[in-house]
Parts: C-alpha cells; structure tokens; sequence
C-alpha cells in the first residue's frame, strides 16, 4: 500500500519529479568528476614531475671515487627506476674532455627533456657529443671523435643546458672498459615514487654501505609543495561547487512537498498519521536520490576518465572507485532527505480544512 | 504603471525575491572566484616551480662552461673566459625583466673540494638605478641548511663559508669550525644538504673568491631563474628563420628561448642556454595544473548556470496564478513578458553585482589559504559576470513563462495550480 503511493506519486507527476531527478543527476554527476579527480590528483601530479629526472642520487662516500654497480638492482628491488654514469676523462685533440658512460636500456626515463639532433642512444662504437663539446671540438654528425686508442663515431648532438653539454656520451660498457674499471659506477641516479620516498631513501641507505644516498632537495620539495598546494587549491574549489549545486538542488526537493499541499490536507482529513505521510515524501525523496546517484555514478565515472585523458594524456581508463560511489550515494541522499524533511515539517501546520475550502 | 507593477511584486513577496536574488549572488560568486583562480593559479603554481633552481644558465662564450660532475674541469681557453660582474646587472634591462626571480653569478675555484664563490642574497643597483637583492638563496629556496645562511651584504664578517654536506664530511667540517681555504681559514657558517653538485662543494664569497683567485670581478657562470611560458611548437621555430611579425611575436612571449635570446643581447660576451631538464618539466607540469583549473572553472560555472536557471524556473512557475489573472484582465503576452522581464534583470543584477564583489574576495581567500598569496582578479571579469548573471536569469525564467502563458486563464484559475 505504502509503495503503492510512493510509485503512483512519482507516475503522475513526471514534470516535476523530471526536474529534481535531473538536477539531482547533475549535482551526482558533478560530485563525481570532481572527486574521481581529485583522488587521482597527486599521482598524476607526482607523474609529471617525473621529467625532472632523478629524486634521489647514489653518490660514493667521502674519499671514494665509484659506488658499486649492485646498487643499480637494489633500487629496482625497491621499486625504483635507477641509472648508473661512469664518468671519466680522455683526451681528444690534445685537450681533456669528459666522457659519461651510460646504460642507455635504464637512463631512458632520465633523459626525457635531452634536446637531441640525431641518435638519441647509442651502441657499439657510437657516441653523442654535448653541444658545447661539439663547439669546441669541430664536431658533428658523421664524424669521428678522434679519442685516444679508440675513436668514436658521433650519431647525435645533445643539448640539455646541464653538464652534459659538455660531454662525449657512450654505452656504460665502453667508458668502463677505457677506465679499466668493473662492476662500478661514479654515480646512480634514482626515481622513487614521490610518496614513500623517505623510506626508499633509507632502505638504499642501509643496504649499501660506503655510499651516500641524497635527497635532490629541490626536486623533491618542489613536488610536494605543489602537488599539496594544487590538491588543497581543487579542493576548496570543489567544496564550492558541491555546496552550491546542493542548495539548488535542496530548494527543489522542498519545492516537492511545498506544492503538493491539497494532497497532504486530503491525506489527513481521511486519517492520515503526519509520522506516515513524512514517511511517503522521504521514500519517495530517497528513491528519486539513489536513482540519481547511480544515474550520475555511471555519467560521472566516463567524464572523469575522459577528462583525465584530455588533461593528462595516455589512455581512457574507467576507476570507478567504489569510495566514490558511497561517498555521493551518501550525500546525495542525505541532502535529498534533509531538504524533504526541513519541507515536511509544514505537513503538521496543515490544517485540512483550511486546505480543502480552496483559499 | 509599469514601474509600479515591477516594484510592488518585489514589495509584497522579499522574501521570495531575496531568495531568488541570493541564489544569482551565490552563482555569480561562485563563477567569479572559479575564474579568477583558474586565471592566476597558472602564475602561482609558475613561482611555486621557481624552487626547483634556475631555468638558464649563463656562461662565457670563449669558454667552454667549467664542467660540474665529479671534479674534473675543463681547461679553459683563451684570455677573456669570463663574463664581467658589473655587466650581470644588465640582465634586469631586457623586455622580460620583470619575469626574471633571481639570478646568482658565481666563480669556481678548481680543486679537490671545489671552492666556489656566488652572490648569497647581495644587493646590486639594476641599469635603471633601483636597488634590488638576489643570489642562491632566492634560486634555491629548498636546500636544507643547518646552521646559517651567509650574509654577503658589505660590512659583513668575510671569511664566512658554507660547506656541502658531503665536502664537510670528507674536510671534518662542523657548523663554527674553521676550514682551510685556498691558503686562507673560514669560518664554517652552515652546511648545506641539496643532493646536487653543491653537497660536494664549499660556498663562499663571491668577491673573497674574487681576491684569492686574483680574477677581480670575473664571474664563470650565472644561473638564473625566470617565470616562463611552456613551450609550444611555435617557440621551438629558429628564430633566425622568422619574418619580423613573427619574430617580434617571438620576442614579445616569454618563453624561455626567447629570455635567452635577450640575455645573450645584453651580455655579448655570453651565451645564454636553457637548462632543459627544468625548462621542459615545468612546462608539462603548468599545463596539466592549468587544464585542472580549467575543468573546476567549467564545472562551477555549469553548476552555478544551473543554481540561477532552476530558482528562476521554479519562481515563475509558482506564479503561474499572477500570470493567469493578469491574462484574463487582458494583459498581452508582451505586456506579462516584459513584466517579468523587468523583474529578473533587476534580480539578476543585484545577485549579479552582490556575487562578483563576493567572488572577488573569494578568490582572494583561496589564494591566500593555498598560495600564501592574494589572488587579484582581473577588473574585466566583474561586468562580465554580471551580464551573464542577468542573460542565465533570463534564459531560465524565459521557458517556463512561455509555457505558463500557453495555457488558457481559465483553466489555471479553477484548478488553482
């Protein structure tokens, strides 16, 4: 009987019930997109400061010169991306020049901002010559560098506006083996996710004695400052929006109650308890609200994804969190009630016969 | 007559109408700070990457600049290696100078523990005469010190150093003991921890340097920091291959080719580079921070669009009685229209105007809770916002009133809707 009002309720007044179900969809909807965002934020955030290269730097303790190669898979075992450089000097053309030995299979994600006319790795007996080095030395592609014993052919010129521009740049093996060294490297640059970097930091430390495990202070502080700075600046913004779209959406579920008047007054003049009929408005507040929610849930969730891939590239991926979706269920409904009851008080005010005389 | 219609339906029923008019000042509140922040964030999140050092860096052109890793040097060549300290200034001259933070020249001394001397936070006079501060402690604000920053204005102690954490470890070195510089002791003042190159050095002076090294006023590099444009396909062209339009263009974007560009005009003894590794990130990083606030921005303004289309909805729909009565006493449809016209462009004005004012300082608020920074929204904004305030107020009460002045008098009046 109960149910049988509530949906009969909603039958016949389609228009009205149209308007606060859209407007409901919308505030869902927009609830949706807005947090779906929002929890993603510092990771994709942290993601772009990824081109800042390493956020931490294995470097030998005082007195050595090279930290040990091993320390390469330790930092992968952590979960982080590392790349070791060997630096050494040779002579070219009678002046001394620096070569920079690099694993060209890990240094990849550290060398995303390189300028590079050219190869941008090389093997075998290749090399890339720094722009300033190239300068200075008559370099350019095609040509040979004319390296004491072993001669190198330059495929790219690199120009970063870092100390590479300075350098001649070979595969790792090459500069270790003019060096006559093994199994070390001058220094290993290390990516660690932005959010437990402290804790690698100290792992790595412990593990390899006789290094000195950095923090890349700017880097480092520079990421948190503005992905706390970005997330707090949506998140103020959010809120606005949130508490605006719930007023406009309050006002028309009050608007539910306030214009069914005549209705409430013949419920009561034929016996209607107040308890009972406030119990219909909810219900029917309730359902319009999870049907909303699950309406703005499924809109909201495809916006997100489309706007985080428009915004931060890569490809459409559907999160769907399930925190998401109770966090809007939950506040859509809890506005959808309130805003009923705060109008369902007037329900007792009514005097049915006031109502039914037709003033 | 008209008039008094208007005014007497905002007399008789305010707290309707104030109701309406609060909803319009929320909406328009909300659109005006959205936009403001969306417009400014860019520049703060653009000073807030400034930490991160310096965008450009400076070398002379005869010499190859000193190379950084691990100690080892390039001999440099030739007489004129240097860049002159009393030319840096110049640097503040160029079109862009406004958009440059902070600039720090330093020299390096070749030796087991470098040695380098830089401006710390030193006051020069800039070419148009004003007296301004700059030096490695604007670029890097987020180096770990203990101890204490050098004071390097004049009439401070001189033989202050600050050693890098691990230059310190490997010399002994503690905050207040002395170090045995290039045939001179210093006091050790602070020890720094950046992870860079600078852990493995020691900081002094620039002009002690200057004196110990015999190279009085030469300057080896200059790093410098400046608010830049993130690249687009147009700042990668060569700019010796633009017509002139396009050059000027070039030159009127602050990009950070085009900084250098006009750094390498001012000082002709240097070349001027972008440091990439900086440079490109914090273009990627601006761009996907500002499409963000773009998003928020669109999200608000569709929000608050709806807030003051539903209430103007709602509001003309509850009337539908006034509207009937005005029919049957032979009112035209024009008549009710521009009555009711009337009535929401003043609603929507005075929520309008009340909206943009709060907006602004909403903004405001934001930038300051988040960016420790006002927000300064731009003046254009506030009659724009409020001729859209008024145009969604229309657009909203339009429909529902069309629909309401379809139906016949008679049949809204019996039936009381």
């Amino acid at each position: 009987m109960f149910w049988k009002f509530v949906v009969a309720a909603v039958k016949f007044r389609r228009r009205r019930l149209l308007l606060a179900f859209s407007s409901m969809t919308v505030a869902a909807t927009l609830a949706t997109t807005l947090f779906s965002i929002y929890s993603e934020i510092e990771g994709r955030v942290r993601g772009e400061f990824r081109g800042y290269g390493a956020n931490l730097v294995i470097a030998p303790f005082s007195g050595l010169a090279t930290v040990p190669l091993s320390a390469v898979a330790q930092a992968e075992h952590l979960g982080a991306r590392a790349s070791p450089l060997l630096l050494t000097t040779a002579i070219l053309d009678e002046h001394p020049v620096v070569l920079a030995g690099l694993d060209f299979g890990r240094s990849q994600p550290f060398t995303t901002y390189w300028r590079v006319q050219g190869a941008r790795t090389v093997s075998g007996d290749d090399c890339l010559a720094g722009t300033l080095a190239a300068d200075r030395f008559n370099l350019a592609i095609g040509r040979a560098a004319d390296l004491e014993r072993h001669p190198c052919h330059v495929t790219g010129i690199v120009s970063t506006g870092g100390p590479e521009d300075n350098q001649l740049i070979l595969p790792y093996d090459r500069v270790a083996a003019r060096a006559q060294v093994f199994g070390v490297a001058s220094l290993i640059a290390v990516r660690a996710d932005g959010g437990r970097l402290a804790q690698v930091r100290d792992d790595l430390q412990s593990r390899l004695p006789g290094t000195d495990v950095r923090l890349i202070q700017a880097v480092v502080q520079t990421e948190t400052a503005v992905v706390l700075k970005v997330r707090a600046a949506f998140f103020l913004l959010m809120l606005v929006i949130l508490v605006i779209t719930t007023l406009s959406v309050t006002s028309n579920f009050s608007e539910l109650v306030l214009e069914r008047s005549r209705e409430i007054g013949i419920l009561k003049a034929i016996g209607a308890r107040e308890r009972r009929i406030a119990a219909l408005f909810v219900s029917e507040s309730a359902l319009l609200a999870l049907l909303a929610t699950a309406a703005g849930y499924i809109i909201g969730n495809f916006l997100a994804a489309e706007i985080a891939r428009s915004i931060f590239g890569g490809v459409f991926t559907l999160s769907a969190a399930v925190p998401v979706l109770l966090f809007v269920g939950a506040v859509t409904l809890a506005v959808a009630i309130v805003a009923t009851m705060l109008a369902a008080a007037r329900i007792w005010r009514i005097e049915p016969a006031l109502i039914l005389r037709g003033d | 007559m008209f008039l008094r219609f208007v005014v007497e339906s905002l007399r008789r029923a305010p707290k309707r109408k104030a109701m309406t008019v609060a909803a319009v000042a929320m909406g328009s509140a909300v659109a005006t700070a959205m936009l403001g922040v969306m417009l400014d964030v860019g520049d703060k999140v653009n000073r807030e990457l400034r930490s991160v050092g310096a965008n450009l860096i400076v070398t002379p052109k005869t010499l190859a600049s000193p190379v950084e890793i691990a100690g080892v040097r390039a001999v440099p060549v030739g007489g004129a290696a240097y860049i002159p300290e009393d030319q840096i200034p110049k640097i503040k001259s160029i079109f862009w100078q406004l958009n440059i933070t902070g600039f720090a020249p330093s020299l390096t001394s070749p030796s087991d523990v470098p040695v380098e001397g830089v401006w710390f936070h030193r006051r020069y006079r800039t070419p148009d005469g004003r007296e301004q501060q700059t030096g490695i402690r604007d670029l890097s604000p987020a180096w770990q010190i203990e101890g204490r920053w050098i004071d390097d204005s004049d009439g401070a102690p001189v033989f202050d150093c600050m050693a890098g954490a691990a230059a310190a470890r490997k010399l002994g070195l503690i905050v207040g003991s002395t170090a045995h510089l290039i045939g001179h002791d210093f006091i050790v003042a602070g020890i720094l921890h950046s992870g860079g190159d600078e852990d493995d050095r020691v900081l002094v002076r620039l002009s002690v340097l200057q004196d110990l090294l015999h190279r009085p006023g030469q300057v080896e590099s200059l790093q410098v920091g400046a608010i830049t444009k993130p690249e687009d396909a147009f700042a990668r062209k060569d700019p010796k291959r633009m017509s002139n339009t396009e050059l000027e263009r070039w030159n009127c974007t602050n990009y950070v080719s085009s900084i250098a560009h006009q750094i390498n005009e001012v000082l002709p003894m240097a070349v001027a580079r972008p440091v990439w590794r900086i440079a490109d990130s914090e273009g990627r990083v601006l761009s996907r921070i500002s499409g963000l606030m773009l998003l928020i921005a669109l999200a608000a303004l569709v929000s608050s669009g709806i807030t003051v289309w539903s209430v103007m909805a709602t509001t003309v729909l509850e009337r539908r009685g006034e509207i009937a009565i005005m029919q049957a006493t032979g009112a035209g449809d024009w008549l009710i229209a521009s009555l009711f016209g009337a009535e929401v462009v003043m609603e929507g004005l005075a929520g309008g105007i009340a909206g943009a004012l709060v907006g602004v300082e909403l903004a405001a608020w934001v930038g300051r809770s988040v960016f420790r920074a006002g927000i300064g929204t731009p003046p254009i904004l506030i009659p724009l916002v409020i001729v859209v305030a008024v145009l969604v107020a229309l657009l909203g009460a339009a429909q529902p009133l069309q629909r309401s002045l379809a139906v016949p008098p008679a049949l809204v009046l019996r039936e009381g809707i």
